[in-house]
C-alpha cells in the first residue's frame, strides 16, 4: 500500500467523530470484526488513527477501499452561521459570566465578532475589546491583539468547537492589514495565470530607467538583466501583500570564515533577534536586489514569507 | 673603436650610408643636446639607429657617447644621445624621439587632410544621389508592374493573407475554447488549466490551476477558493487519474458557482419577496431566509431552510418550509407549504420566485375579474 493511500485513509478516519467511529468502520466492512476488537477505542484520536492505518496496511488496502470509506463517511460541512454564533456565545458565557459578545455579518461568508472581556468580579471592559473575523467553511480566523492573554485559550476553544474543528493552532503571521493576511492565507496574491485570452507578451522586455539620457550606456547590462529576471521569478509580477515586520529569533552557533575569533569559539549557541521593519516589507525586499543593495537571489529565509505564511521565525541549529 | 665590429651597432640602411663618428664627451652627463628636427624619412630607421646606439652605450656604461650622422640625398639628421643613465631615462628619450618624428610626418599633411575630407564628402554626396535615383527608378518600376496586375504577385499576396487568416482563426478557436468549460494552455513548467463555470447558459467566474509536470505532479498555484476541497480531490486523483481530477474539480466549481449565482440573484432581483436578510455560508450550501408570496404581502411570511448536502449539485437535498402565521393549521396554507417545498426541490431559486410572481399576477387578475 503506497504512501498516498495511507495518508488518504488517515485523513478520512481523522474526520470521523469518535461517536460514529465504530458504526462507520463496521459499515465499511474492510477491517474484520475480530481485528477491530483488538484496537483500543478509548485512546487519543491520533493514536487510534495510527493503529487503524497500520491495520489497513497489513491488509493492503487499495485506493478503491479508501474511496469507499470516504463515500461512507462523507460529512459535508454544513456551516450554519446562526448555529455558530449561538454555540460560540454559549461557550464563552459558560466559562465567564462577564463577557459581551456581538456579531456582525460582513461580506457573504465572514462574521466579525466583538468580545469585551471582564473577570469574575468586574464588568466587561468595553474600551479594550478583541475582534475576531471568521470565514465560514475555512480553517482560518483572524484575531486582533488581546491584552488579556489569559483569555486566549478560552477564545480558541470557543472558536474550535463552534466551527466544528478539533484543534486550533496559532500561526506566526502578524500584520496590520487584514486584507494582506487574507491574501497570504487564502493564497490570493499570485493571481496571474497564462491563458490564450491574455495579451501578456511572451518575453518581458527589460525596462531600464526611461528618463535616462540615451548617451548613457549601462556597462553591466547583462548582470542587471539577470538580477531582474531572478527577482521576477522569486517575487512575481503581482502586488505583494502588505506586512510591516519580519522577525527572526536565532539560536545558532556563530559561523564565520575566519578561523578563531571570540565568537567562533563559543560552544553555546548565540541568541539574537533580527527584526526587519518597513511600511511595506515585501515590496522593500523585492527592490533590494535591483537597487544593488543585496545579491540576487535573496536568502530563502526572506523569500519564503508569503509561501509559508509566516513572518515570525525561530531558527535553531539542526 | 671600430663601429663595424661592434656587435651592438650596425649601420641602418634606411638612412643611406652613415658614417659613425665618435665624438668626445663635451660636457658632463647632465647635458642633453637637442635633437635637430630635420626631415626624417624613416622613423623606424631613426629609432632603430638610436636603439642600436644605445645598445652600444649600455655595454660601455655611459662612458662614451656616439653621435650618429645619417647622410642621404641632402637630408641629414644629427642625432645625439646624451649620457643620462637608466631604463626610464632611455624610455623618455625614445618617447620624445617618437613624438618628434610623428610631428614631422603630421605637419605637412595637415593642409592636405582638409582637402582630402572635402573630396570624400563630395564623393559620398555623388554616391547618395546615385542611390536615390536608383531607388526612385525601382519604385516606379514596381508601380508600373502592379498597375499591370501581374497574376503571380497577387497570388503570393493572397496566399499570405490566407495563412494570416488561418492563424487568426486558430487563435480565435483557442480563445473560444474556454466556453467549453475546461481549457488549458501550455506553460514553461507544464500546463495552466482554466475552468470556466456556467449556470443555465450564463457564463460565470473562471478558476485556474497551474500544474507543474514533474514526478509527482503538483499544483504550482491556483485561484480555487479555499473552501472548495481542492486538497482532498487532488489527494484522491491528481497522481493517478488526472482526467478524473479535473472533471471532479469542474463539478465542484460549477455547482458552487451555480449555487452562488442563485443566491446572488435572489438577493438582487427578488429582494421584494424577502422579508429578512438572506443567510448563506461560503459554499452557499445552506440558505436560510423568510419570504412572502406577494411582495406587498399582507400574508405571513414563510421560513425556508435549504440544504445542499451534495456539493456537486445546484438543487437542494433538504428543504424545510415552515409557516409562522396564526392560521398555521389551515389546509390551504398547508397545501401551499407543500407545493413550495416541491418547487424548491425541483427548480432553481429564480424560477421558484418567478412562478410566485406569476401566481401573484394571476391572483390579482382573478380578484379584478
Amino acid at each position: 500500500m503506497d504512501e498516498t493511500v495511507a495518508e488518504f485513509i488517515k485523513r478520512t478516519i481523522l474526520k470521523i467523530p469518535m461517536t460514529e467511529m465504530m458504526t462507520i468502520l463496521k459499515a465499511w466492512d474492510f477491517l474484520p470484526e475480530n481485528q477491530l476488537q483488538t484496537v483500543n477505542f478509548r485512546q487519543r484520536k491520533e493514536s487510534l488513527v495510527q493503529d487503524l492505518v497500520l491495520l489497513c496496511e497489513s491488509k493492503r488496502a487499495s485506493l478503491r477501499d479508501a474511496a469507499l470509506l470516504d463515500i461512507i463517511c462523507e460529512d459535508v460541512d454544513l456551516f450554519d452561521m446562526e448555529r455558530f454564533k449561538s454555540s460560540f456565545e454559549k461557550i464563552l458565557r459558560r466559562a465567564l459570566k462577564n463577557v459581551t459578545v456581538s456579531f456582525r455579518d460582513a461580506e457573504e461568508n465572514a462574521v466579525w465578532i466583538r468580545i469585551a472581556w471582564g473577570t469574575q468580579y468586574r464588568k466587561p471592559n468595553q474600551y479594550k475589546p478583541v475582534y475576531v473575523v471568521y470565514y465560514s467553511q475555512t480553517p482560518y480566523a483572524f484575531t486582533s491583539f488581546c491584552h488579556l492573554k489569559s483569555n486566549t485559550p478560552l477564545l480558541s476553544q470557543a472558536l474550535t468547537v463552534a466551527s466544528n474543528h478539533h484543534k486550533i493552532v496559532k500561526m506566526d503571521l502578524r500584520s496590520r492589514y487584514l486584507d494582506s493576511l487574507k491574501a497570504i492565507v487564502f493564497k490570493q496574491y499570485n493571481q496571474k495565470f497564462e491563458t490564450h485570452n491574455s495579451t501578456m507578451p511572451l518575453q518581458e522586455t527589460l525596462e531600464l530607467d526611461m528618463h535616462m539620457d540615451s548617451r548613457i550606456i549601462h556597462e553591466n547590462k547583462i548582470e542587471k538583466e539577470r538580477v531582474q529576471r531572478v527577482t521576477q521569478e522569486t517575487f512575481g509580477d503581482y502586488p505583494q501583500p502588505r506586512l510591516e515586520f519580519a522577525q527572526y529569533k536565532l539560536e545558532t552557533k556563530f559561523r564565520s570564515d575566519f578561523h578563531g575569533g571570540i565568537l567562533a569559539e563559543r560552544k553555546e549557541p548565540l541568541r539574537c533577534l533580527i527584526k526587519f521593519s518597513s511600511p511595506h516589507l515585501l515590496e522593500a525586499l523585492k527592490s533590494l536586489a535591483p537597487a544593488g543593495i543585496a545579491d540576487a537571489p535573496l536568502s530563502p529565509l526572506l523569500t519564503c514569507i508569503p509561501n509559508k505564511g509566516m513572518n515570525y521565525f525561530k531558527i535553531r541549529d539542526k | 673603436m671600430e663601429p663595424a665590429t661592434d656587435p651592438f651597432v650596425t649601420p641602418s640602411t634606411g638612412l643611406g650610408s652613415a658614417a659613425l663618428r665618435q665624438r668626445p664627451p663635451s660636457s658632463g652627463p647632465t647635458e642633453r643636446p637637442a635633437l635637430l628636427p630635420g626631415a626624417c624619412r624613416d622613423e623606424g630607421g631613426a629609432l632603430s639607429a638610436a636603439m642600436f646606439l644605445y645598445g652600444g652605450g649600455a655595454k660601455h656604461a655611459g662612458s662614451d657617447w656616439f653621435g650618429f650622422e645619417g647622410v642621404d640625398g641632402g637630408n641629414s639628421t644629427l642625432v645625439c644621445v646624451s649620457e643620462r643613465r637608466g631604463v626610464l631615462a632611455h624610455l623618455e628619450r625614445l618617447e620624445t624621439q617618437m613624438s618628434r618624428s610623428c610631428k614631422n610626418l603630421e605637419d605637412p599633411p595637415r593642409e592636405t587632410a582638409e582637402s582630402d575630407l572635402g573630396t570624400k564628402i563630395h564623393k559620398l554626396r555623388c554616391l547618395r544621389d546615385k542611390l536615390r535615383a536608383e531607388v526612385k527608378q525601382r519604385q516606379a518600376r514596381i508601380k508600373a508592374s502592379t498597375a499591370n496586375a501581374e497574376p503571380d504577385q497577387t497570388l503570393e499576396i493572397s496566399e499570405q493573407e490566407a495563412v494570416g487568416g488561418k492563424e487568426e482563426n486558430m487563435k480565435a478557436i483557442l480563445q473560444a475554447y474556454r466556453f467549453t468549460g475546461l481549457s488549458g494552455k501550455r506553460t514553461s513548467r507544464g500546463v495552466c488549466v482554466c475552468i470556466s463555470t456556467a449556470f443555465e447558459g450564463n457564463l460565470l467566474d473562471s478558476y485556474f490551476v497551474d500544474l507543474v509536470i514533474q514526478k509527482p505532479l503538483r499544483i504550482h498555484h491556483h485561484s480555487v477558493p479555499v473552501f472548495i476541497p481542492l486538497e482532498e480531490i487532488s489527494a484522491k486523483y491528481l497522481q493517478t487519474n488526472i482526467q478524473h481530477f479535473l472533471f471532479c474539480l469542474c463539478e465542484y466549481l460549477n455547482a458552487y458557482a451555480g449555487r452562488k449565482y442563485q443566491a446572488d440573484q435572489l438577493q438582487r432581483d427578488f429582494a421584494a419577496f424577502l422579508a429578512g436578510p438572506l443567510q448563506r455560508n461560503s459554499l452557499c450550501n445552506l440558505l436560510s431566509f423568510t419570504y412572502k408570496v406577494e411582495p406587498q404581502g399582507r400574508s405571513f411570511p414563510f421560513c425556508a431552510r435549504l440544504l445542499y448536502k451534495d456539493l456537486t449539485t445546484t438543487l437542494p437535498t433538504d428543504v424545510t418550509i415552515t409557516y409562522q402565521g396564526t392560521d398555521a393549521s389551515s389546509t390551504s396554507w398547508e397545501e401551499q407549504r407543500a407545493s413550495h417545498e416541491n418547487l424548491f426541490f425541483t427548480k432553481p431559486l429564480y424560477q421558484v420566485f418567478t412562478s410566485f410572481a406569476r401566481n401573484g399576477e394571476r391572483l390579482d387578475m382573478s380578484l379584478v375579474s
